[in-house]
């Protein structure tokens, strides 16, 4: 195996993202760059033990989009549909114009729109069968979002949502590429989105003792890879990528960002939540991913971690990490600004790793002031460090031992 | 029936996402995005708005704007 990044693999030809640290690519990447938590008291939550999360700030998805679309739609399609519509102007394209036959759109999503199913039963129990809304189906159905998306952008072609848990994103950027290689379609609209920070959601998490407790300092909740972490921010969002074959790509002149170049997926069959504390699920994911790009691991610069700041997911990671690359590669987890957004996060994240790839920027993992002793990997911590990277993993692992790995390439 | 009217068409902007140059008495339902599935809810909210129940069968989307006003209207909302 040599270097595996060459013009025939898939290219990232737009980015968009709707994160708690902005609305926008360049909100989003300025706020990450800085290291700047989103994390805040949730006036939504009041009342609860854990009474805060990271929401994106000022979303108002009757500025954002059309009325006629928001009042039938979740927040997760809201949240989507803003940053697919980003991801494809940055690529350049016009859905007025483009082969819709031709365009495809995978989105992940772990819970779809689990606040109007939330309200939909209150308003059952209150109002009875007359009061339910006949769009509750059409709002809250995880597979809505792809739908819509089709429906806003005319993308006629594969359409399919992906639940992998917190790997839903980057399992469906993954799956997008195969449909690209495939020959299915010539684009991709492919990302996740999730909008999960309901009164049910997060009483549940909470009883599951996976969100971090720090109720009094909320910014600092959520540190990956700190000695004093105790769990995750639960987190909204979305983010999207146009994915186009390379030869289409080439033929309208497009700017490339980064290249998706390897592609890697396992189940971990041991526990319905705990990860398996040898990590080899993840292990075996990494290692495919390497392979379907050509890349031996010396050749991979960096690592998107999916770092949740959960006390067993980042010793397992890293050492995972540890044991496939050494003490090469800079590591970052951006959930210390961005919290964990379920199943958009791995597509945040790979929006974020397309970025670090094309800029040569690594974003810091933000309230990393003590590393935990236990993980013996290059944690990027304070500062953004500046590096030419050629190849970067980004990694996601799911409640249910669901693992994907993508690897980008410079372009 | 002018305030109705106007009652009307607040709900259907404001809720709906209908544009107030769109709202004119022969403009058919369907062509304002009211879908037989909107006024399903069209008809949820118009029981909160007017105490007066809208059934499925009652409107179709092929039907105009003056058609949804008379149908309130007949139910005893006057002005």
């Amino acid at each position: 195996m040599s270097d595996g990044v060459s013009p025939f693999d898939v290219a990232v030809t737009g980015v968009g993202l709707v994160t708690p640290a902005g609305i926008g690519v360049p909100a989003s990447w300025e706020r990450i760059l800085l290291g700047a938590p989103a994390a805040t008291y949730d006036p939504e939550l009041a009342g609860m033990p854990v009474d805060f999360s990271a929401r994106v700030p000022g979303f108002d998805a009757d500025k954002l989009l059309d009325r006629r679309v928001t009042w039938r739609t979740d927040r997760y399609t809201h949240l989507a549909l803003v940053a697919a519509r980003e991801a494809i102007a940055d690529a350049g394209l016009d859905p007025a114009t483009w082969n819709g036959a031709r365009v495809g759109v995978v989105v992940g999503s772990a819970l779809g729109g689990t606040a109007t199913y939330e309200q939909q039963h209150d308003v059952l129990r209150e109002d009875g069968v007359d009061g339910v809304s006949p769009m509750a189906i059409p709002m809250m159905a995880v597979s809505m979002v792809a739908g819509y998306l089709a429906v806003d952008t005319g993308a006629r072609g594969p359409n399919l949502v992906t639940a992998a848990a917190c790997a839903s994103g980057t399992t469906a950027i993954g799956t997008a590429r195969e449909l690209l290689r495939s020959g299915r379609c010539d684009v991709a609209l492919a990302g996740g989105t999730e909008a999960g920070l309901t009164p049910l959601v997060i009483s549940a998490f909470t009883r599951m003792g996976t969100l971090s407790r720090r109720v009094d300092d909320p910014a600092g909740a959520s540190r990956p890879f700190d000695a004093l972490r105790d769990g995750f921010v639960a987190a909204e969002g979305a983010g999207f990528l146009v994915l186009e074959r390379p030869e289409h790509a080439q033929a309208r002149r497009a700017r490339v960002r980064a290249r998706i170049i390897g592609y890697g997926a396992s189940a971990d069959a041991h526990h319905a939540t705990a990860p398996d504390p040898s990590g080899a699920g993840v292990e075996r994911a990494i290692r495919m991913a390497l392979t379907d790009a050509r890349l031996r691991p010396e050749r991979i610069d960096h690592v998107n971690a999916h770092g949740t700041s959960t006390r067993l997911n980042d010793v397992i990671e890293a050492d995972v990490l540890r044991r496939i690359f050494g003490e090469r590669p800079a590591v970052t987890s951006v959930k210390g600004v961005t919290g964990h957004s379920l199943g958009a996060a791995g597509a945040i994240e790979a929006a974020c790793t397309v970025l670090t790839v094309q800029y040569g920027v690594v974003p810091p993992t933000a309230n990393l002031d003590s590393q935990d002793p236990g993980i013996d990997v290059d944690v990027v911590a304070k500062e953004p460090r500046t590096m030419p990277i050629q190849a970067a993993i980004s990694n996601s692992c799911g409640f249910g031992g669901q693992n994907a790995v993508l690897v980008v390439g410079a372009a | 029936m002018k305030d109705l009217l106007s009652r009307v068409e607040m709900l259907l902007c404001t809720r709906f996402g209908v544009g107030k140059e769109e709202f004119q008495a022969d403009a058919v339902l369907a062509d304002l995005d009211l879908d037989s599935l909107t006024l399903v809810e069209f008809g949820l909210v118009a029981e909160k708005e007017f105490g007066i129940r809208v059934g499925a069968d009652e409107i179709s989307p092929n039907d105009t704007v003056a058609d949804l006003v008379q149908l309130i209207h007949g139910k005893g909302m006057a002005a």
